[in-house]
């Protein structure tokens, strides 16, 4: 489902952080180069189990924030993709946990 | 005068064995996979080989082939879990890195895990009951007995579409035998024998290890935000949103 080949930087402005199970997901506006319209991305996380391990806290990301995600983009194309690392407002680095959520 | 004493507890019946009070499981446990450097009295200790009759091996081993196809070329087959269906016994004793937590009662042992919030109820002292009187289910019925320092547990009834060991088929013979017991103060091994007379030419058997979490709360898992979904040839979507 993901190109786990291809690595996409996404800036951009987080419109939702859903801490939720099966999944997380940051919900991402990322405006086109040269003020270009904005192109709305879902972004996938593990668990909150499996980035509470990755230290993570439920309030990591609220509505309004800036940040740069770097991820695997779904292979059909569509602005869906699976987070790799995100970079927060306040500089620090989180990862994508160190298991995939729910699966073996 | 020891002899006396050994004598009278035999003379009633009692073992000396008995007398050990069963260990505390109690607790959280996150699975242990050991690995390079682990003490060998903790890791787990490796399985014994999985052999299907020959009319289940086929089927199963170009199953398995197709799925390494599929995950070399990044499009895994879809699992269960995609779709938020546990996984039941007895895949759920070890799901990727989440906990499970031991909760002894009186009369009853009872397993939640993390992922999915699957519960199990391992009734203690009881006979099992015959496989045909058990309603196929995810987690069937579970007793369960002290063996000295090891926690016994027979399970039967677990539905045939529930995949177990290594998403091994099974047939509605199968039976699960568990030996749980402490290998150090935090560590802890569950011995798990399959057998199904049915599709295995012989029980296989292995084992998962943990280690204890103290202070851990559980983190609760209910499934209301399921953007995968998987379409009818077996692929993995998810679903975006346009804002």
């Amino acid at each position: 489902m993901f190109d786990t080949t291809k690595q996409v930087t996404l800036v951009g402005t987080v419109t939702a952080f859903e801490w939720t199970n099966p999944h997380a997901y940051i919900e991402l506006d990322v405006p086109g180069e040269n003020n270009g319209a904005v192109k709305h991305w879902s972004i996938e996380l593990g668990s909150p189990s499996i980035l509470q391990q990755a230290g993570w806290k439920f309030r990591d990301l609220k509505y309004g924030d800036k940040v740069t995600a770097v991820v695997n983009p779904l292979k059909s194309g569509q602005a869906g993709a699976l987070l790799m690392r995100v970079t927060l407002p306040d500089g620090r680095v989180l990862g994508n946990g160190p298991g995939a959520a729910g699966r073996q | 005068m020891k002899t006396l004493i050994a004598a009278a507890l035999v003379a009633v019946g009692v073992s000396a064995h008995a007398q050990v009070p069963p260990p505390d499981l109690t607790g959280v446990w996150a699975p242990y996979r050991g690995g390079r450097g682990a003490d060998p009295k903790v890791a787990p200790p490796a399985a014994s080989p999985l052999v299907l009759k020959p009319e289940y091996a086929q089927p199963f081993d170009a199953k398995r082939k197709a799925e390494a196809d599929a995950a070399a070329k990044g499009e895994p087959i879809a699992s269960g879990a995609v779709a938020c269906v546990p996984y039941g016994m007895p895949r759920m004793m070890s799901v990727a890195l989440y906990p499970i937590e031991i909760l002894p009662t009186r009369g009853q042992i009872t397993v939640v895990t993390e992922a999915f919030s699957e519960v199990r109820r391992i009734y203690m002292n009881v006979p099992q009951l015959a496989i045909d009187d058990v309603p196929p289910g995810y987690y069937g019925r579970s007793v369960g007995r002290w063996d000295g320092d090891t926690l016994v547990v027979d399970t039967v009834g677990i539905k045939t579409t529930v995949p177990a060991y290594q998403n091994m088929p099974h047939s509605d013979r199968m039976r699960i035998t568990e030996r749980i017991r402490l290998v150090a103060a935090d560590f802890l091994h569950d011995q798990i024998t399959i057998d199904d007379p049915v599709v295995l030419e012989k029980p296989v058997t292995y084992t998962l290890a943990y280690r204890r979490l103290p202070g851990y709360e559980m983190v609760e898992f209910v499934c209301d935000n399921n953007r995968e979904y998987i379409d009818d040839k077996g692929g993995t979507h998810l679903r975006v949103r346009d804002r």
